[in-house]
């Protein structure tokens, strides 16, 4: 199958971006490159059950949820708009990996799903060069033959939106208040989060949490995982609003500046090659050595291959230096709702325990329960 | 200093001469078997690849037999093989194991950093006393894949089941025994004839009779995948002799020094593997047109590469999650479908059960009979 090198959109034409996978990292990037190309945006409808049993049918088993998603949401969009973006997320900074699924990706939707309008696809690698993006979202201009001048003028307004997305997530905003900041336009808000939620990613300031609403303190849980598990409650079954329901703040491993994840990244001895997992991991290391929070959780997708190893680390780690629980909570589309709350109920429960009993035995608590 | 590392198939023939050569003390572990396994799934992660749960079995098991180091080589993703030896640290290291882990990175176009590790564990010999140790390894290496390559012939047409895996085991004992390169080229001439005449084969190549009892002679079957599941009988519950002793040819296009070419030794020494692998590639590309980590890319390529050469189907195997194997099994049906080829995808790891994954190999072997029966069908379907 030999791909047409130049890709014809007119100016207006509407591009279809999947709410799946590293659009939760990059949105605000593809809205500003796509629009600065003189192209309209549309993104698929929130994740649904529906939605992922569209796209169960069309990945094969193995698949891990999230990508099952993404195939869903490229469902949604294959009759609605004039072309699907596919791009290639091969490195997002050097050195690391994202993940060979991802690599994979657009050949395995190109393949699996037939039908498809035209797609836009390109790499973006930074294995070897660090302006990954740039280089990347000049690739796609030049498929959609656009002008160099237009190009760069894309891809900084690009670039500018996802500098001011990752601020406000730094800050402590929501995906949804940081997203639809970055890049206006953002005009389908997912159910339940129109409201900002209170206690969802408590600020970090200067590294210590802001001191949140008076009384006595919630209990604050550190929430990590890859974006896409975190910020899609359509695939973590609204894991954000139970936890905040159930009474806890939560700290997230998006809040990391780029900074603070090589920092902590450059101390191991051997550095993570997945660029999630380098985050994820600086992310427990820091929110337990300051003592930012009571407990964590780790949202897994069943099957992840980077969380299995990086979990791993991170949880003996924890085990070993400090006394915090740290649940890996495995999710997949089998996982059901009164379960899941049950865990959390019982991990809050007995984070609430220790705290009024703060002499707890070491160790005695670390919690290694999955699925 | 007494050193271990994992097993994978023969492996240990070579690295245990190799590390020996080095003046090295080497303790060898059990090869795997089911408490090995058993010890390995107890304490690795659960959604650690099937590979990696047998690594921890071995360790163990030479570990308590005296090992004071571990030889295991690293990566630089995005398999997750790559961190195997740092995840493989830290549960010895909880289970009160004092073990130090000596890992081979993969030189990234030259050779030094691994030669000083090498040269290190060897107690600072000279060079050119590593690089004869290396050459000598070397060598075994290539002869134990042409043992393994003339079982491949000789298993479908073996009067007497098993004969033909006997000589192999013998030829294979005896170069573990072999103490110098002229002994091993020796032994390796000597070896290959042995398993071919074990199924009454000449050297020259001609094929022999399909025995009777073998429904499915002269059927032949291209093997893709993860190499470690491709090369360790153990882990894909010796998936060449069943197919072998059914009187499928089972044809690898890898073998164990292809994986010691392309992990160890940086490509720009190898113009032929490079051709090899650009091959590979551009085989692959209408369906993946991407490097994905691992044999990922080696598996749709290769998958394409049997289909020209006349195979009558693949069988592609990988440990569960094996997430360039995914890759690769969600492109293979579609491949497949175009060319007109059976692919079985087989994911397994430590629940896979014995009989289901007989029937599901008797039942493709059985497809593949019967389309060569009405007239080598081989039409798009």
């Amino acid at each position: 199958m030999a791909m047409a090198w130049q890709l014809r959109l007119k100016d207006g034409a509407v591009v279809g971006l999947p709410r799946a996978l590293l659009f939760y990292e990059l949105y605000p990037f593809w809205r500003g490159l796509l629009e600065g190309l003189g192209l309209r945006v549309a993104v698929s409808t929130a994740t649904s059950p529906k939605l992922i049993e569209a796209g169960t049918r069309h990945a094969m088993d193995e698949a891990c949820l999230p990508v099952k998603s993404f195939y869903g949401h490229v469902v949604v969009l294959r009759d609605r708009v004039d072309a699907v973006f596919l791009p290639r997320l091969v490195s997002l900074s050097p050195g690391t990996y994202t993940c060979p699924k991802m690599l994979g990706l657009p050949d395995m939707v190109r393949q699996n799903l037939r039908s498809l309008p035209p797609v836009i696809v390109a790499d973006f690698d930074a294995r070897l060069r660090r302006r990954s993006l740039e280089e990347g979202g000049e690739s796609v201009a030049c498929r959609l033959g656009r002008s160099r001048g237009q190009a760069r003028e894309a891809v900084s307004r690009g670039l500018e939106a996802l500098r001011s997305f990752r601020g406000s997530l730094e800050a402590g905003q929501s995906f949804e208040e940081a997203a639809s900041g970055a890049a206006p336009g953002w005009k389908t808000p997912l159910e339940g989060w129109k409201t900002p939620l209170e206690g969802w990613q408590t600020p970090l300031a200067g590294g210590d949490p802001a001191p949140t609403r008076p009384g006595p303190r919630r209990l604050r849980v550190g929430l990590v995982g890859h974006a896409y598990n975190l910020f899609d409650p359509g695939v973590n079954l609204g894991l954000g609003r139970k936890l905040v329901a159930l009474g806890c703040d939560l700290v997230t491993s998006e809040q990391l500046s780029e900074e603070e994840v090589q920092t902590e990244s450059a101390a191991l001895p051997k550095e993570i090659f997945w660029s999630s997992g380098r985050r994820i991991l600086a992310a427990v290391t820091r929110f337990r050595r300051r003592e930012l929070v009571d407990g964590f959780i780790h949202v897994v997708s069943f099957g992840c291959g980077p969380d299995s190893m990086v979990g791993e680390i991170a949880e003996r780690e924890t085990r070993r230096s400090s006394n915090l629980p740290y649940m890996a909570l495995t999710i997949d589309e089998h996982t059901a709702e009164g379960g899941l709350l049950t865990r959390l109920e019982a991990f809050t429960d007995m984070l609430a325990r220790r705290r009024a009993r703060p002499e707890a035995p070491e160790g005695s608590v670390a919690a290694e329960v999955t699925t | 200093m007494r050193v271990t590392f994992p097993h994978m198939g023969n492996l240990w023939i070579i690295v245990k001469t190799l590390l020996e050569d080095l003046g090295l003390e080497v303790i060898v572990p059990p090869l795997p078997n089911r408490r090995s396994l058993d010890v390995g799934v107890r304490h690795a992660p659960e959604f650690a690849c099937f590979p990696l749960k047998l690594n921890i079995g071995d360790f163990v098991g030479a570990l308590d037999q005296g090992a004071e180091a571990i030889v295991m080589a690293g990566g630089i993703g995005p398999c997750r093989f790559g961190h195997y030896a740092q995840v493989e640290a830290q549960v010895l290291h909880d289970l009160g194991y004092d073990a130090e882990m000596v890992i081979l990175e993969p030189p990234r176009g030259h050779l030094d950093g691994l030669l000083a590790k090498i040269r290190r564990l060897s107690g600072g010999k000279p060079l050119t006393r590593v690089w004869r140790a290396i050459r000598f390894g070397w060598e075994k290496l290539v002869v134990l894949d042409d043992f393994d390559r003339a079982l491949t012939r000789a298993r479908p047409v073996e009067r007497l089941t098993g004969s033909a895996a006997r000589a192999h085991r013998v030829a294979a004992a005896r170069l573990a025994d072999a103490d110098g390169v002229w002994a091993t080229r020796r032994v390796g001439g000597e070896g290959v004839r042995e398993i071919l005449r074990a199924a009454g084969l000449e050297e020259s190549g001609r094929p022999g009779e399909p025995s009777r009892g073998k429904p499915f002679a002269r059927l032949r079957v291209g093997l893709v995948g993860e190499l470690f599941m491709v090369a360790e009988p153990f882990a894909n519950q010796e998936l060449e002799r069943r197919l072998g002793e059914m009187g499928v040819e089972v044809l690898r296009p890898l073998y164990l020094s292809d994986w010691v070419r392309t992990h160890l030794i940086p490509r720009v020494f190898q113009p032929g593997r490079r051709r090899r692998a650009s091959e590979v590639k551009r085989a692959a590309r209408p369906y993946l047109g991407h490097f994905v980590g691992g044999e990922g890319l080696d598996s749709v390529g290769e998958t394409i590469l049997f289909d020209r050469q006349g195979c009558d189907g693949v069988i592609h195997v990988a440990p569960f999650t094996c997430m360039p194997e995914i890759v690769a099994a969600s492109l293979l049906p579609e491949a497949g479908r175009d060319l007109g080829l059976p692919v079985l995808s087989l994911f397994l790891d430590e629940h896979t059960a014995e009989a289901g994954l007989t029937t599901r190999l008797e039942a493709f072997v059985d497809l593949l009979g019967r389309r060569r029966a009405v007239g080598g069908a081989r039409e798009k379907w």
